[in-house]
């Protein structure tokens, strides 16, 4: 598109010239990939090294010989006029009608089973928004290595990245993880497109196993409502990640020795313990309540 | 001859061409769309494309908190192998079309990572992914009791590495029946400080933890035009020790010095060790169907039964107190056995239904139901001069979770510009924690959850260089399960995205969350929000210059009521945080008439936050890139990281870095 030269005008006048002349290969209104990359050398280049070439290729999308109107639409109007309004640019689609055309081919994907939870889908965030359609190299059609899976969401969670300049973070700036290590883009059954492990556990413990359990004694926060119930995993300046700057604010908060006076109960209120907060040893409750995530071995998660 | 034979080939393949031309039916694929002729590698290409950083970082001595750089940064001097990034590529396709390898930070570094991804067209997609990320924490700010004693010891601190290893294979991929295998390894191990806990002190000790849990799984895609299946069946393994221990050639006093009953109570010795093991199977299924053009479908049904089972044994001596029997003990022998088994249900099933060209529907539900059930049996001998006191329990538990949510939202497309969405959620759930037989005043505790939430959402593009998104959701609540969950809440999340320019691009993203739980005992009073916006400028395609920065402004206001356990008397925990942070890198290509184009790169990170935690963390960087050849580039970077806390001054710390090192390009 971008360098269309007169010689390559003549050239798909030519050929087709050549494709009316000849019997029709391709149905109606279809000029097949050759023709396209008369004009669309570079875009063309690109494609044949790319994932998206199987559908040139291949038979199994219906599409073999004219993959480029697999998504822009039967284009023999278009090679005769040479008028971009001739032929369909998903670019230039709403959000929905440019995934429809993914979909026509990725629907029915693993990949998509979680798409109507996902917040993307709802917020008309396109597929295009992270894949590139025509791109090649190592990686396909999207980012893969960390630190540019992670450069490309940040480029939309602005506020997100932020918390990952906080001293206590998950090591995404340092390249070691990215978004998509905890959450699927794509969607999925759990709060926050979180990614799971091992089915239906959160995607936290594909990291902290040693967090699974399950324990004799749980607390059930954990199992409740996950990690964020007590730790930022985005970032935080408390030590470890936690949601507030000690320790035993984090358990007071639920742990307030109020019983709550609504029907439907809160869970953790009570009973009440006696600790002298003033005593150092007891400002850290995690000093002896250390099995914090839930002890295999002690009610109290003592030991 | 030889002349001969090529003019016969050009026209025995021209001929072909022709005739293939010819072919009438529409159905067959054309010649050119075959696999050979449509070779996704062109051969004039190189089959090996990439590049690999070797280099050496020199660290300056950490001025202040040690512990604390190695808690935060933990990088440290030597030679390393920074990243390197290969592509190699099969002209003949043999074994592979395209191996992809990329690696960073081996070298002694504290994070380092190796991924391969290896396909042949057709027959095979393989990933490996292996990582060795280290996990050191000893912040004394965060677990010290002794530290009015003059003693820095962060009482749960720990020294661990944790690698992560997964393997996937897809055989087959492109095909409509896709087989696959997946292993992942997960294991940590390493040394710490802990508490050993008995009734009237706690005392620190050394321990060391080991952990691995091994995921296998396998599992069949079926990838149909307006149907997929995908059938997966996994288990797990897993290992957890852990050894708690105290040489018997000191003392130990503990953190509480105050004698006891008149006596100071103390660990002589402790052996304390923790066999954990477990297994767990899961089944998978998930399908989605393009039913009709105005119906999609999607569901998932997931069940996983993980369990456990425990042998702890403790020996340990001193001068040691029961206190419900106001017993000194000198010696004890504790021996736990416990299981549990957690059987977890999950499903959801969805549906995108499309009645008209501008509306869309989106239901979905989905239930998360889990149900843990725990024993623990447990043998306590207490000796000291004069008897022995045997002490047998036997506790069951019981955890269970049964979570619904029901969401329906319609979309509509009210012009091409901009699309409306409107939605109502539904959850609900029950949930109870339960121990047998009752301790004192802890007896079950039950909860529900009922929520109901109006959703909405508004995407509006005038143009294609604008776009606005903004969605919100109004809760209100008639049960929760615990005092700091979403309750009565609004959330709003807004953002701004324009390309003012082909050459700058600017983002503004702003969020949301009020929460409010009046229930009286509760009084909860939660707010946060975030302002930030970021800019990336590349004038020219950035052949001379780029700049990207980003800049974020949040706080946060907490307000909740509890008893303070010591005098029950009313308290408010209060938290406070309002903290800015910055981002920016600039990138200058130093153009001069011939030859290459040495680039600078400098820019960094800060954050600082007041309220109740106030923090201050910057990390400035710049780097020197010299070409100094068409296959190697050499670079240096220095970087400076700076950290401070007003509250915990004896936290901070500085250090610099500088690394040098060559790019090799092949």
């Amino acid at each position: 598109m971008r360098s269309i030269s007169l010689r390559s005008c003549f050239a798909v006048l030519f050929l087709a010239a050549l494709g009316a002349a000849a019997p029709a290969t391709f149905p109606p209104g279809y000029a097949g990939s050759e023709l396209c990359a008369v004009c669309h050398e570079d875009i063309a280049k690109a494609f044949a090294k790319s994932p998206h070439q199987v559908v040139d290729a291949g038979d199994k999308h219906g599409f073999a010989g004219r993959a480029c109107e697999s998504c822009h639409g039967p284009a023999m109007k278009h090679t005769e006029s040479a008028d971009a309004t001739d032929v369909r640019n998903p670019a230039k689609l709403t959000a929905a009608a440019a995934d429809k055309i993914c979909l026509t081919c990725h629907l029915n994907q693993p990949t998509h089973a979680g798409r109507l939870q996902s917040s993307h889908a709802k917020d008309q965030i396109a597929c295009t928004s992270c894949h590139k359609v025509h791109a090649n190299g190592p990686n396909g059609l999207v980012e893969r290595a960390p630190a540019a899976v992670n450069a490309q969401c940040a480029s939309c969670h602005t506020n997100v990245w932020a918390q990952f300049q906080k001293p206590n973070h998950h090591k995404l700036p340092e390249g070691a993880m990215s978004c998509v290590d905890c959450h699927n883009p794509h969607g999925s059954m759990r709060p926050a497109m979180m990614q799971s492990f091992a089915a239906n556990e959160p995607g936290c413990l594909n990291c902290h196993g040693d967090k699974r359990g399950p324990f004799t004694f749980e607390h059930g926060p954990v199992r409740f409502e996950g990690c964020a119930t007590c730790h930022e995993p985005h970032g935080s300046a408390n030590p470890r990640m936690l949601v507030r700057q000690e320790v035993r604010l984090v358990c007071l908060e639920c742990h307030a020795n109020l019983p709550t006076k609504n029907a439907t109960g809160t869970i953790g209120t009570v009973p009440p313990s006696f600790h002298n907060l003033r005593l150092p040893q007891f400002q850290n409750c995690t000093t002896c309540h250390q099995k914090v995530h839930g002890s295999y071995v002690d009610r109290d998660l003592l030991r | 001859m030889r002349a001969e034979i090529r003019r016969l080939a050009i026209f025995l393949l021209a001929a072909a061409a022709l005739l293939a031309q010819d072919t009438p039916s529409a159905s067959t694929p054309t010649p050119a769309a075959s696999a050979d002729a449509a070779s996704p590698v062109p051969t004039t290409e190189s089959w090996l494309t990439g590049y690999i950083d070797l280099g050496y970082r020199w660290r300056t001595d950490v001025g202040g908190s040690f512990d604390t750089y190695r808690s935060i940064i933990n990088l440290g001097s030597g030679p390393k192998v920074i990243g390197a990034d290969f592509t190699l590529i099969d002209p003949k396709h043999r074994a592979f079309d395209k191996v992809h390898v990329r690696a960073s930070g081996w070298g002694g570094e504290p994070y380092q990572t190796f991924h391969l991804d290896a396909a042949k067209s057709k027959l095979y997609d393989f990933s490996a992914d292996y990582r060795d990320i280290a996990y050191f924490d000893v912040l004394p700010s965060y677990a010290d009791p002794l530290l009015t004693r003059g003693i820095t010891l962060d009482e749960q601190s720990f020294d661990t590495r944790r690698r992560t290893a997964s393997f996937h294979l897809d055989l087959l991929p492109d095909h409509w029946i896709i087989p696959y295998l997946d292993y992942d390894r997960d294991s940590s191990g390493g040394t710490g400080a802990t508490t050993f806990v008995t009734d009237a002190n706690q005392f620190p000790v050394p321990n060391s933890m080991y952990d691995l849990t091994n995921l296998y799984r396998g599992g069949v895609r079926l990838e149909l035009r307006r149907f997929h299946a995908t059938l997966e069946q996994g288990g797990t393994t897993f290992v957890n020790n852990q050894n708690v221990y105290q040489n018997p050639t000191g003392t130990n006093y503990g953190n509480f010095n105050t004698p006891v009953f008149g006596q100071t109570t103390d660990l002589t010795s402790l052996l304390a060790a923790y066999g954990v093991r477990g297994t767990s199977i899961y089944s998978k299924a998930l399908f989605s169907a393009n039913a009709t053009s105005w119906l999609d479908l999607y569901g998932q049904f997931l069940y996983s039964v993980p369990n456990t089972s425990v042998n702890y044994q403790q020996a340990d001596t001193g001068n040691l107190l029961l206190q419900s029997q106001v017993l000194f003990y000198t010696s004890q022998q504790y021996l736990v056995t416990a299981a549990s088994k957690l059987p977890h249900t999950s499903g959801s099933f969805g549906a995108e239904i499309r009645p008209f060209r501008r509306v869309r529907i989106l239901e979905s539900w989905l239930t998360d139901r889990l149900h843990n059930a725990g024993s623990a049996g447990s043998a306590q001998t207490l000796t000291n001069a004069t008897q022995s006191e045997q002490i047998a329990a036997l506790l069951a538990s019981s955890l269970v979770n049964n979570y619904n949510q029901e969401e329906i939202n319609l979309i509509f497309d009210a012009t091409s510009k901009l699309v409306l969405r409107g939605g109502y959620r539904y959850v609900w759930g029950d949930a109870s924690d339960t121990v047998l037989p009752t301790e004192g005043l802890i007896s079950s505790d039950q909860a529900k959850l009922r929520r109901n939430v109006g959703l909405g959402g508004v995407t509006f593009r005038p143009a294609q260089k604008l776009s606005l998104t903004a969605e919100a959701e109004v809760a209100s609540s008639g049960g929760a399960y615990f005092r700091t969950s979403l309750y009565n809440y609004q959330k709003v999340r807004a953002q701004a995205r324009y390309q003012l320019l082909t050459s700058l691009g600017l983002t503004a993203d702003f969020t949301l969350l009020d929460n409010q739980n009046p229930v009286p005992g509760v009084n909860y009073d939660y707010a946060a929000r975030q302002e930030s916006v970021s800019l990336f400028w590349s004038p020219a395609g950035g052949k001379a210059w780029d700049f990207q920065g980003s800049y974020s402004r949040s706080s946060l206001r907490s307000n909740i009521g509890y008893l303070d356990p010591g005098t029950l008397t009313g308290q408010t925990s209060l938290y406070r945080d309002n903290d800015h942070t910055a981002t920016a890198l600039v990138n200058i290509k130093l153009r001069h008439r011939a030859g290459p184009t040495p680039k600078i790169t400098a820019g960094g990170s800060f954050f600082i936050s007041s309220g109740s935690r106030p923090t201050s963390y910057y990390q400035p960087l710049a780097t020197l890139w010299v070409p100094t050849g068409k296959k190697l580039n050499w670079f240096a970077e220095w970087r400076y990281y700076g950290y401070g806390e007003a509250f915990y001054l004896y936290e901070g710390f500085r250090a610099h870095t500088v690394t040098a090192g060559v790019r090799f390009t092949p």
